[in-house]
Formats: structure tokens, sequence, C-alpha cells
């Protein structure tokens, strides 16, 4: 154990068992399972590929079942746009009734496609490039992407070939956030294999050449937005040029709490990276010093401050099975640029084959919970990993070369696997709660969308599936906290504010709450800060800081209630950068 | 300093390395051995080599020159399990060695060992991969000389892979091997691990009643070791996790074979 864990478990025993839970809030988290009612349940594709690889560049194109929430008609309900992506197949825009069921308008509104048949539909966005106050879509592929704008009218014009996205990459994450704070959304891909296309199968040396320290994926591209609906590849220019990961999920956030957000890079088969940003338009990798070089298979980037100590952490799934013990890593922020992971010390190190995780307080006490999902490939009795065995330990054996993999058939491979819910205890520990709360399917998990859909007060989740239907649970806790909802708009900072840090202080406990672009694999979760306060009756005070620098704090606050928030509406504070150094 | 003379310097220092070697590998590995004690790991490892090229077929002097390998990545990576390219080196090393010394059975032996020591340093798959080049080396040297250490280890070795794999009757088929030619020698305070893991190894098979039976067996005639009691005592799931955190294959083995000499 080194010294910053010690230092980290002195400080979490120090703390009293007042401050664990907002005044003792004990509600069972409870969720029901609503996916029919809703009419949410259409099953995810995976893309069918030809020739002699094609079974195995199915398997390892599986990822790509993803959910994005957003509130596009700007009704006051978040609506849900899920991916599919075999070929031909048609992507689904959701759009809340209000009633806690669902109208598939996807067709009409004209974003069903995207599964050409040389691209494969592989996550989604809703980010307003361009301050109108509507959210427009960027659907990522495993190609090009689309990116459509919201015309208002339940419409979306595609604006592709104007954006500038004309850039080739195997893209399975995309996050938006605003890394020169111009007040324009800037966009993130993080690409898992290699800029080749994977459908016309003329190179079969597209596989990781090492499967715990692979240097050939697709890194990441970061596309700076110049502000006429068009994006121009900075890479090079912002320091990620160097990064060939097989990057698999992209969380961003300020954290190391100067005003500017920084990058923690999800890559499977080898290390993950973290990057500062420097305030002048271009990052620092520092992954040596902040976290150490890892081999593990990186999944999932979430980012929240899951032990209210005001600065956020990052949460990584990764994978832990019967024949692999890698572990999940929660790295707990240090506040000086390093983070410890205490994922064994949480409890929330085995989770399995982990995707998507995301934090959201269930109960509302709080403290943000955590779900995980997690599964492969359910399929028959036949397991897989003694057949792979056989080619991984082959000497001299290239991994690149996807026909030297075994097709897989029908087997299965960390299939049938139980999602994992944890309830988190004060801010020390969690507690798995996956069977009580009702989360505990055994489907192959991959994407989550969070958000309250039935405006509640409770969240709920949307769980996408690999080739099968989906989850929707509808949040049916009873006897929980208050709560408070924040909607903010920016003015000069960029329209969805995001990056924008809430700080909340009500029942003796402050909060922080940034809203993000897109953390978590596979899936994007309300924009809206849902924030639980247990039985404090008040909240004491809001303070937001927004990306543009402006600090404001903000009266009138209602508990239980959506608080709209304006940049500029509010009481101007002391510049927070000054007030945190 | 000239070029010259920098280039000097080494030279020399090989010339008095070789001429301790010519004379007696003994000296060299003592030389060693008082390195190691110093903490000099830079200064032990060549001699080590030495001693082991002079030797392969001497136990002792390859497991020290594996430790003081170990020792050295450790020390100077104290926040991990060591840096895997000092481990390659020392693969590298004993591969040399067997390719030289075909017919010598302890070089394998090591060689499979300094795979092993390289596990807990490396990534998930990495592991499985040394993991089975050390089962390839340990059959070699099976194959050459089938005494107890080699069965014993690599018998061992079957049981840190999971269920999924079946190779944990194998681990037992070579135990039990083990077990019949440590009855027939003067007991050694290293039988008790043959004990330990053919009970072990029944237990993976889900022979429960065969692993207690031969755990009480090695109690009675080892009443003071930890392990064997630890086993006895616990039961069912309980036992189940204990067994699966010893043979967990990210924690470090203890390859360390001094005490096969020591109780010479």
């Amino acid at each position: 154990m080194n010294l910053r864990r010690k230092g980290w478990i002195a400080l979490a025993l120090a703390l009293p068992a007042a401050v664990w839970a907002i005044e003792g809030i004990e509600a069972k988290i409870r969720f029901a399972d609503v996916t029919q009612k809703a009419g949410v349940q259409v099953v995810h594709h995976t893309r069918h590929f030809k020739g002699p690889t094609a079974d195995v560049l199915r398997m390892f194109t599986s990822g790509g079942s993803s959910a994005a929430v957003g509130d596009y008609d700007g009704d006051g309900f978040d609506d849900i746009f899920v991916t599919d992506s075999d070929s031909g197949k048609p992507n689904h825009l959701f759009h809340n009734n209000g009633n806690m069921t669902f109208t598939d308008v996807a067709v009409a509104a004209g974003v069903a496609k995207g599964n050409d048949p040389d691209k494969i539909v592989a996550d989604a966005l809703w980010f307003d490039y361009d301050n109108d106050g509507r959210e427009d879509l960027l659907v990522a592929r495993f190609g090009t992407p689309l990116l459509y704008h919201n015309e208002g009218n339940g419409k979306f014009k595609d604006v592709t070939a104007t954006s500038g996205f004309t850039k080739f990459g195997n893209t399975i994450a995309a996050v938006a956030f605003d890394y020169d704070n111009d007040g324009l959304l800037d966009v993130m891909f993080g690409n898992y294999f290699k800029p080749v296309n994977l459908l016309d199968g003329k190179d079969p040396h597209v596989l990781p050449n090492d499967l715990d320290n692979a240097v050939n994926g697709g890194g990441v591209t970061l596309w700076h937005n110049t502000g006429n609906g068009h994006f121009v590849d900075v890479t090079e220019k912002a320091g990620f040029g160097k990064h060939t990961g097989w990057t698999l999920d992209i969380g961003h956030g300020d954290f190391n709490n100067d005003g500017y957000q920084d990058v923690y890079l999800a890559c499977d088969y080898g290390t993950d990276r973290i990057y500062f940003n420097n305030g002048d338009g271009t990052f620092t990798e520092k992954t040596e010093t902040a976290t150490g070089f890892d081999t593990r298979k990186g999944m999932n980037a979430d980012v929240a401050d899951y032990d209210n100590d005001g600065w956020l952490d990052i949460y990584v799934t990764n994978i832990t099975d019967e024949y692999m013990k890698e572990c999940n890593m929660l790295w707990h922020n240090n506040h000086d640029g390093t983070f410890t992971d205490v994922s064994r010390e949480t409890n929330t190190c085995e989770t399995l084959w982990g995707w998507s995780a995301k934090f959201g307080d269930f109960d509302n006490d709080g403290w943000k919970d955590l779900f995980v999902v997690d599964g492969l490939r359910s399929a028959g009795k036949d397991n897989y990993i003694p057949v792979l065995v056989n080619l991984i330990t082959q000497p001299g054996v290239d991994f690149t070369d996807a026909r030297l993999w075994p097709n897989i058939g029908n087997m299965s491979w960390s299939g049938y696997q139980k999602k994992k819910m944890f309830r988190n205890l004060g801010g020390q520990a969690f507690k798995e709660i996956s069977a009580e709360a009702g989360v505990d399917n055994d489907k192959d998990g991959r994407g989550i969308g969070m958000a309250d859909f039935d405006n509640d007060g409770r969240l709920d989740l949307y769980q996408a599936n690999a080739d099968q239907m989906p989850y929707l649970y509808r949040g049916v806790t009873e006897g929980g906290g208050n709560w408070v909802q924040f909607k903010l708009t920016g003015t000069k900072s960029n329209r969805d504010a995001i990056g924008a840090r809430i700080t909340l202080k009500a029942g003796g406990l402050t909060q922080i709450h940034e809203i993000d672009g897109g953390n978590g694999y596979a899936g994007q979760s309300t924009k809206r800060a849902h924030l639980g306060i247990g039985k404090a009756s008040k909240v004491d005070s809001v303070e937001v800081h927004w990306p543009s620098g402006l600090v404001e704090s903000f009266d009138g606050v209602q508990i239980d209630k959506l608080n709209k928030l304006t940049e500029g509406g509010g009481h101007k504070q002391a510049p927070w950068k000054v007030a945190q150094k | 300093m000239s070029y010259r003379r920098n280039s000097l310097i080494p030279a020399l220092l090989i010339l008095l390395a070789g001429s301790v070697s010519a004379d007696d590998p003994n000296a060299v590995y003592e030389k060693g051995a008082q390195a190691m004690v110093s903490k000099d790991y830079a200064s032990a490892i060549p001699l080590l080599q030495q001693a082991v090229q002079a030797d392969p077929d001497n136990l002792r002097d390859a497991s020290e020159l594996r430790q003081a390998v170990l020792r050295q990545t450790l020390a100077a990576h104290p926040k991990s399990e060591g840096a895997t390219a000092d481990f390659d080196k020392d693969i590298a090393f004993f591969d040399q060695l067997t390719k030289a010394h075909p017919a010598s059975a302890n070089a394998y032996l090591n060689f499979g060992f300094a795979y092993v020591d390289k596990i807990p340093a490396a990534g998930s798959i990495t592991q499985v991969i040394q993991a089975n080049n050390a089962l390839t080396e340990f059959t070699k040297s099976i194959e050459l000389k089938p005494t107890w250490i080699a069965l014993y280890t690599r018998g061992n070795s079957y049981l840190y892979w999971p269920k999924i794999f079946g190779r944990a009757g194998l681990g037992v088929a070579d135990l039990e091997k083990a077990y019949e030619i440590q009855k027939k020698e003067p007991k050694k305070s290293y039988h008790v691990r043959v004990y330990i893991s053919l009970g072990d190894g029944y237990w993976k098979t889900e022979k429960p009643d065969k692993a207690i039976e031969i755990w009480k067996e090695g109690a009675a005639a080892f009443p003071d070791s930890q392990g064997l009691k630890d086993r006895l005592a616990k039961k069912g799931d309980d036992l189940d996790k204990y067994i699966n955190d010893v043979l967990d294959p990210n924690k470090r083995v203890d390859t360390d074979l001094k005490e096969l000499w020591r109780t010479q």
C-alpha cells in the first residue's frame, strides 16, 4: 500500500459518522422494469461482416449499442436516441410522451439512417453546437460521423457535409466540451481500431498488436468548433497526436479545479491516459504522475465527486472474471494532480466484464451511487475462453491478424453476467444492492442513459444491450431524500453549459456537480444536474462556475423542483480560479 | 577521461570477472552472494550469471540469480511488482542458457521460474502467456529428470490456472508423483508443500474428502504448518475463498529455492 492510499484511508476514517449521510436517509433503492410499457423494446443488432474474418470482426465490433439522452424538442422531458449497428438497421429516436411512454419518431425526424453498407453506427451525442437553444445530434460511426442540425420543428437536417467531419475513424465514443472556453462546444472522438475500413476486408491486420500494451489503435481526435457550423481537426496541435491506444471511452471534467476541462481516456488492451488542459488550447499528458501506467482493459470513464470533497473522481471499468482478475479503478482525486485507485477499499473493484458505469444519487441522500453494466456475449453453453487461450499461448503469434483468431460461433464469452448497483455509504465505501434494487438482469449491457424521464425527482436508467432488447428502469425508491434539479443555460458560455460546475450547500453537506457532454461508455445522460439533499428542507447556497469564468450565486432555489439558471442571472462572485487558488 | 580509457575499464572488469570464473565457479558465486547481502544487485547479477553459465544445473546459483534480478527490480520500482523489461532480460539469459545446455534439467526449471517471476508485473493476458511458457519449460525439465522439485513445481503451477481451463487435474497427477517420491525419502521440511498443494488440487478438482485426508496426513507429519492448520480450520465457501486467494495469479509466488539446500 502506498502512502497516498494510506493517507486516503486515514482521512476517510477520520470523517465523523454524522457526515456519512444527510440526516440518516435510509431508503431502499428500487427500480421497476418498465421497458415494455414504455414502448422502447427494440432489439439492437451487431454488424454482420463478410469473408473469413466475419465472425471475429463481428465480435470485436459489438460495442455499439448506445443511448443518448437529450430533450431535443424542449418540452421539459428528456428523450432518448438509441443506436443500432447492423447494415440498414434504423436508429431510434424515442420521444418522451411525458407519461413514461415513448414514441419512436426517428424516421419522421430524419435521424434513423446511418448504418450504411460501409459504415457502422456506434455512439451518439446530443449537443447544441450552434448555441441556438436546440439540441443537435451527432452520430458516431466506424466510418465518418453524421451531424444533424435540429431545425426546431421535430425535424433534423443532415449538415455533415459542411461540418468538417470528413475524417475516417473507427469511432466508438464521442464527447462534447468547450476545451478552450470560447463559448462553443468542441468534439472529441474516441477511436477503437486504427483508421481502416473493416468492412472492405482488405487488411486482416486490424486487431491489437498486444493484448496488454497495444499501440495500434485509433487514438482520439479533437475537433475545434469554429463557430459557423464547422469543426477543424486540432488533434496534433492540442497534444493528442501521439496517443495510438484503443480508446473505448472519454471522460472529461475539471480534474484540477483550474477552470479548464481535462480528459481521461479509457483504453482497451493497455494504458489509460490522462491529459490536463494547459488553458491555452493545448493539453499535457500526465499519465505517469497522475495515475501510473496500467495494462488493463479500460472500458468506461465516468466522472463525479463521489466523496463530496470538492474534487472530481473517475471510475473506470475493466475486466474481472474467473479467468482475468484486473479489478476496476476508482481514481480518488488527491487534489494535487494525482489519483489513487481505491476500488478495492470501496468495494467497487469487481463488476465482471464491465462496460458503462454511471454515478447518480438514486436515493437522494446527497451521495452519488453507482450503476455498472457488464457482460460480453451470452450464447451457448460452450465457453470461448479456453479456445482463445490456445491462440494466445502460441509462441510468436501475430495477434493483429484477424484470420488467426478462432471463430466464436455459438460460444459464450463472459456472458449472462448480473448487472451491478452500488449504494454510496457516505463517500467511504459502496455496498452492492443489485438484486434488491431490481437491476440485476443478465443481458449483455453496453451503454447507460440516465435521466429523470418522468420528472418525479428520482433518476431512471436506460440500459442499452448488444444484440438484445434494452431495459428501461424507472426509479421507484420510496422514502428517499429531497432533491434539487438544475437546468443551466449558458449565454457567454456554451448554451448547454457543459463544463459548468454547480456547488450546492444543503443539510451540512457541500456537493459539486459538473455538466458533462457524454461521459460514460456508449451513453449520454441528462444535462440536468440532479442532486439529492436528504432531509434538508432548504438549500443554503448555490454557486455556479460557468466555463466563461463567471462565478455566480443564485437565490430562490426551490427544493424538489427543477430550477432553471441562466448565466448572468445570478449574483456575481469573485472569480473562481482566484478563489480556488 | 578519454574514449580509450572509458572503454578500457569495462574490459578490465570483464577480464577480472572472467579470471575468477575460470579458476573457481563457486568463488564467483560466493562473490555474487556477498554482493546480494549488501544489496549491490548490479554487481551480484553478472557474477551470478557467470556462476550459472559455469554450472548450469546448479539450482542454488540459478535461484540466487533470479532472486537478485527480482530484488533489483523491486527496489527500483517500489510501487509496482517490478519492470517487465528487467524480467525479460532474465528470461533471455535462461533462454540462451538452455540453448547452450539442452541437457540441463535444472536450467529449464529455473527458466520456467524466470517466467513465473515476471507474472505479477505483467498485464492480465501476458500473465497467461508467461504462465504457459513456464509450464513448457517445467515440462522440458521433467522430461530430462522427473525430480521432486520439478514435479512439485509444475503440479503447483497448474493449480493457478482458473478452473475453466481444466488444468488442475494435470496438477494433481504431478503432485501425486512428487508425493510418491517424497514418501521414499527421508523427511524434509519442504515436503509439507506437497501435502498442501495436493490437497488444494483435490479441492479444485472437487474431491474435498481426498483434500482433507491429505491435509490431515500432512498435519500429522508437520503439525506446525500454518497453511495446513488454516485449511483444516475452514469449510465450504470460506475454504474455497481461501484457496482461490492463495492461488491468485496476481500475487507473487515465492520462487526462492533456498529451502531445498538449507535442509539437505
